[in-house]
């Protein structure tokens, strides 16, 4: 087996059992999922095998497996939430044309949350800026983790009640436009190489608005939750 | 110096063992148990993931992770409510 110089001893003799493990949990997760038959229990089943994929991806033990788990980390959960979504809507639809009675307050939490903080009345507005400045200029994927956070306390406080439905749309184009970005300066990398920087830095930019335009869409998907009474 | 294959093989053992209890674990008809045992397999990722030097991997991992598991409880107990067949 051809093993580049830079990669530590201890990494390159873990190579082998690592890999071995991810193909035993991947198999173990497939396997799992052949015999389910319904639909939730499949959405967690997948959550194993996106494990087995990081254990494979872990095991090359240098930072292009960094690199390769982060984006894998973040389709998964995008990926998780679409489909329970769809899951949930097409329950919705079935309960609907069996003409059954649909309850009409379903809920995450079993009891009623309210997120009554003086914080979120007073200085919202003040900490989410901080939070946002503050990741763009970190930028890359901490800096998308830091905004994401402070869209997301600015999308559960109070002072933003009724977000109009061009927010959303405008955060869906945004996402888009991050991904040019970060797919330009990939591209940008290999066609001129003395352009490292510039590519780095458009590649990151992308990063930052994806992460944190994400969080953004979690807080609006979790607002309802917490504001019911 | 503690050995470093020790949190390797825990990390591995942990993975494996979580995997075939949400598989095919005792009473996980359940969803919320089903969904709470990829928790054991997610702890043997991040030891793993922590033996490789993988910092911000393992930071992304726990942030999912959590992220997730609110999901699919999310999911379950509307899909319950609603008087599906979970």
């Amino acid at each position: 087996m051809l093993v580049p110089e830079f990669v530590p001893g201890i990494f390159s003799s873990m190579y082998l059992p690592a890999i071995y493990a991810g193909l035993i949990v991947g198999f173990i997760g497939l396997m799992a999922i052949a015999m389910e038959k319904r639909d939730i229990h499949i959405l967690i089943l997948t959550d194993i095998v996106g494990l087995a994929m990081l254990i494979i991806v872990g095991a090359v033990g240098t930072d292009l497996a960094e690199a390769l788990i982060l984006p894998g980390l973040v389709v998964e959960l995008a990926e998780i939430m679409a489909i329970s979504e769809i899951l949930i809507s097409r329950e919705m639809h079935k309960i609907e044309s069996n003409k059954k009675k649909m309850p009409k307050n379903a809920s995450i939490f079993p009891l009623p949350l309210v997120l009554d903080m003086e914080i979120m009345t007073t200085s919202s507005n003040f900490l989410a800026l901080v939070l946002i400045g503050y990741g763009v200029f970190l930028t890359g994927f901490t800096g998308g983790a830091v905004a994401g956070g402070g869209v997301l306390l600015y999308v559960i406080s109070r002072k933003s009640r009724g977000l109009p439905i061009f927010v959303f749309d405008g955060i869906s184009g945004v996402s888009g436009i991050s991904w040019c970005l970060w797919i330009i300066g990939f591209a940008l990398f290999f066609i001129a190489p003395n352009l490292w920087l510039l590519s780095l830095t458009l590649a990151a930019c992308g990063l930052l608005m994806k992460v944190a335009s994400k969080l953004g869409l979690i807080g609006i998907l979790m607002r309802e939750e917490f504001k019911r009474e | 110096m503690i050995d470093i294959n020790i949190f390797f093989y825990t990390g591995i053992f942990l993975a494996i063992i979580g995997s075939l209890a949400t598989a095919w674990g005792p009473k996980v008809k359940d969803p919320i148990v089903r969904t709470l045992n990829t928790e054991v397999a997610s702890i043997g990722i991040s030891l793993i993931l922590l033996c490789y030097n993988h910092t911000l991997a393992l930071l992304t991992l726990m942030a999912t992770t959590v992220i997730v598991t609110l999901i699919l409880f999310r999911a379950i107990t509307r899909l319950e409510e609603m008087g599906a067949d979970v």
